[in-house]
């Protein structure tokens, strides 16, 4: 069965980068079938995979060609290691409602059937924080059944990650979706991954993942590559292969409820890490 | 308090907050203008029904733009009768009374792309257009529904294109349904953005004042009657005989030009002080125009009306002359009127204010009223119809159906006045009606009105019809009888 995963967190904490490097390692080292879904109106989710090719989106698509000519041809694409890439796209900033066309994209991309059953894995990589009911639309019932969000040590992305935390506890009961974990992008703060560990403990989630900063990602950015493409015997390389690893591993009795804290809570794990030195 | 506890309401308790009955002794004001309970089957309007329909809608040269799904449009598509006098009959291929504000619905059918991309270049594309099919609009106001204030299409920025393009007098009404609990929130927010931005045009375009030699001394602006079948064609008159000027009506039948006017006036005359008092209250803040309020229904209302509105100008013996002249034209029919309907109990069911507006003008009739109900009125509107009643009147607070079956039931009127929807809940049970909404065949106000009002209501009760109302055997039975 295929496995659904929207992936969140602050906005530029690199959602989209882990999850084309991990959909690709995950391709490369263990020939899963993947697909990945941008829901972001930026439409920035899947170049490394197309070779910094732009998508054609389906909402571009339906605003010039009308409902019709959304077709599975049109907006789907194959990349890097056979994975297929689709894009939401959506209005420019400051005007329309991309919360609603994160909703019209998905439902669009299932009356065409474009979530195969063959596939292992979808990865919705979903818009910044949950700011309306659209972006929460990946995590609805029949959807994505599992959420990691991508964090590090810093205080606002710690911040946002447990106000998703909140956002999906009500979602939980709704829908049955579940948090699988937390993937720290490193930031090569302080006491980075301890403080993390707590996070996630204190959440009653897991640290999924700590991946260390390289310039190797940007390096491989820049080529408009994966890092598993762009060099696949690095050490980076490595990092995605065991977080592909992982993830592949992830049973359903570590999937959990998040029990996001208090601000108060919140604030002070924050001070207890950042006066360390 | 006595609130009164309907029967089909045992399974919403909250609503006996909004039922009571009146007393002699004491005002009692009920829950009103609050959220719709669920469960209770409200037959509120929305707040952009209330912007578009009632305020907006009656001025009689601008496009009314409703910046919406197709749905939007329709349901507050004009279902009034055609209450404009705008002729633009030196326009080529023009024959008839366009009437296009209230014959014609323009809307920008915001569609599913146009939602999530946003639809202020297809608002701005319809606006032209628009403009383009109705040369004779003076004036265009943009509305704004739930999916577009949700999205938060900057139509401000949109109107102040379109003047700069076109030269037209245009205007935002940003009032989504979503706003408020009912349709009288979106009169409010017509009111305040409406002042707001003739105040701003005023500044930004001085030549559109009313210049100094323009202005008398006795100019008025009569601020809430929306010419609801030509109730100003005998409202209009009474005014100007006894020497006042109606420099702009705010809004039935009004031109745009005479709305920017407003400020201008030496004094407001509110008649309908539910949905259109709040921008006689900021003239009066903003231009320290005085304002005063009044009914022009009913003999003893509309004297009243003209003598306060005299005694402002000083033109107390004028007044007298045109009421005594206006009472002894209406005085033979009143008197018929007055003998048939002598004794007869009523009901009323309005948005709001009618139900006071009302009172005294049956009891003129020798009628009583028995109960009433208003569909968005507000504390000051309770606080009006107990001051006119008698007690013993039951009234109710934003009906819904089986609340008003059972006040039939248990008032047992002669004649039910109340809207297009619940007359036949009145007719299947034998109770006459008459639109209490558009009237049957107006002008209503004023003291010519008085005399339509008081016939309608005579044929609403006479109506032969009604001998069938136990079927036809009933009928050809009490013949045989008479044979």
């Amino acid at each position: 069965m295929t496995r659904k995963i929207a992936i969140y967190g602050k906005g530029g904490i690199g959602k989209s980068t882990t999850t084309q490097n991990t959909a690709a390692a995950l391709s490369h080292f263990y020939g899963q079938k993947v697909m990945i879904h941008g829901c972001d109106p930026k439409a920035d989710a899947t170049r490394l995979i197309l070779g910094g090719k732009m998508q054609v989106t389906v909402l571009d698509t339906l605003r010039e060609h009308g409902e019709s000519a959304v077709t599975l041809d049109r907006v789907c694409q194959t990349g890097f290691g056979g994975i297929r890439c689709v894009e939401s796209g959506g209005p420019e900033p400051g005007v329309g409602c991309a919360g609603r066309g994160v909703i019209t994209a998905i439902n669009l991309m299932e009356e065409l059937g474009g979530y195969t059953p063959e596939l292992d894995m979808i990865f919705f990589d979903v818009l910044g924080d949950v700011v309306c009911g659209g972006f929460a639309m990946p995590v609805r019932e029949g959807k994505a059944q599992e959420i990691y969000i991508v964090a590090s040590g810093e205080m606002m992305a710690l911040y946002a990650a447990n106000n998703i935390s909140r956002g999906m506890v009500k979602y939980a009961e709704q829908s049955g979706v579940r948090m699988g974990g937390i993937i720290c992008n490193s930031r090569n703060v302080d006491g980075e991954r301890e403080l993390l560990e707590e996070f996630c403990a204190r959440l009653g989630t897991r640290l999924l993942m700590f991946i260390p900063r390289d310039n190797i990602v940007q390096k491989a950015e820049f080529n408009r590559q994966t890092v598993t493409e762009f060099d696949p015997a690095s050490t980076q390389a490595g990092a995605y292969k065991e977080l592909a690893k992982r993830l592949m591993e992830t049973t359903a009795d570590e999937l959990a409820i998040p029990q996001p804290m208090s601000m108060d809570e919140l604030e002070n794990l924050v001070v207890k890490y950042g006066l360390l030195d | 308090m006595p609130m009164v506890k309907m029967k089909c309401d045992e399974s919403i308790p909250e609503r006996d907050k909004h039922i009571y009955q009146t007393e002699a002794d004491k005002s009692i004001i009920p829950s009103c203008n609050i959220a719709t309970l669920p469960g209770d089957m409200t037959e509120r309007g929305c707040a952009f029904a209330g912007a578009r329909g009632v305020i907006g809608g009656p001025i009689s040269d601008i496009i009314a733009m409703v910046h919406a799904p197709v749905g939007c449009a329709w349901y507050t598509w004009g279902t009034r009768r055609h209450l404009s006098d705008l002729y633009p009959w030196a326009l080529p291929g023009r024959l008839a009374n366009a009437a296009f504000n209230r014959r014609y619905c323009v809307v920008t059918d915001m569609q599913e792309k146009d939602v999530v991309f946003g639809g202020m270049k297809k608002l701005e594309k319809s606006c032209l257009e628009a403009i383009r099919l109705f040369p004779e609009a003076k004036g265009l106001i943009i509305f704004t529904t739930c999916t577009t204030g949700l999205i938060g299409d900057d139509v401000q920025a949109v109107a102040r294109q379109i003047e700069q393009k076109t030269g037209l007098l245009t205007f935002t009404a940003e009032s989504p349904g979503c706003s408020g609990v009912s349709q009288s929130k979106g009169h409010h927010d017509f009111n305040t953005q409406f002042y707001r931005q003739v105040h701003a045009l005023r500044e930004r375009r001085p030549e559109l004042k009313m210049r100094g030699e323009e202005k008398t001394p006795y100019d008025v602006c009569l601020i809430g009657d929306y010419n609801m079948d030509w109730d100003l064609k005998v409202v209009k008159p009474l005014f100007e005989k006894i020497g006042v000027r109606i420099v702009a009506v705010f809004s039935g039948n009004e031109r745009i030009e005479n709305l920017v006017k407003m400020p201008d006036v030496r004094l407001n005359v509110v008649h309908c002080q539910r949905s259109a008092e709040y921008i006689a209250e900021m003239e009066q803040d903003g231009y320290a125009i005085p304002f005063i309020r009044c009914s022009l229904y009913g003999i003893h209302q509309t004297s009243k009306a003209l003598r306060e509105t005299a005694a402002f100008f000083g033109l107390q013996e004028r007044a007298e002359q045109v009421i005594a002249e206006e009472l002894a034209r209406v005085e033979k029919s009143l008197a018929f009127y007055r003998e048939k309907l002598q004794g007869k109990r009523v009901a009323i069911y309005v948005g709001g204010p009618r139900v006071w507006h009302w009172i005294k003008l049956m009891e003129e009739l020798g009628m009583t009223v028995v109960a009433g109900a208003c569909t968005f009125a507000h504390a000051d509107d309770y606080a009006k119809i107990n001051a006119r009643a008698q007690a013993g009147m039951l009234v109710i607070d934003a009906p819904n159906e089986f609340e008003i079956e059972e006040m039939l039931l248990e008032t047992k009127p002669d004649l039910f006045l109340t809207g297009l929807k619940e007359k036949y809940l009145g007719r299947k049970m034998g109770i006459p009606t008459v639109n209490s909404h558009s009237y049957e065949k107006g002008p209503y106000a004023g003291f010519a009105g008085m005399i339509n009002f008081a016939r309608d209501l005579y044929q609403g009760i006479y109506a032969p019809v009604w001998r069938f109302q136990w079927g036809i055997n009933t009928v050809r039975g009490e013949e045989n009888a008479v044979e």
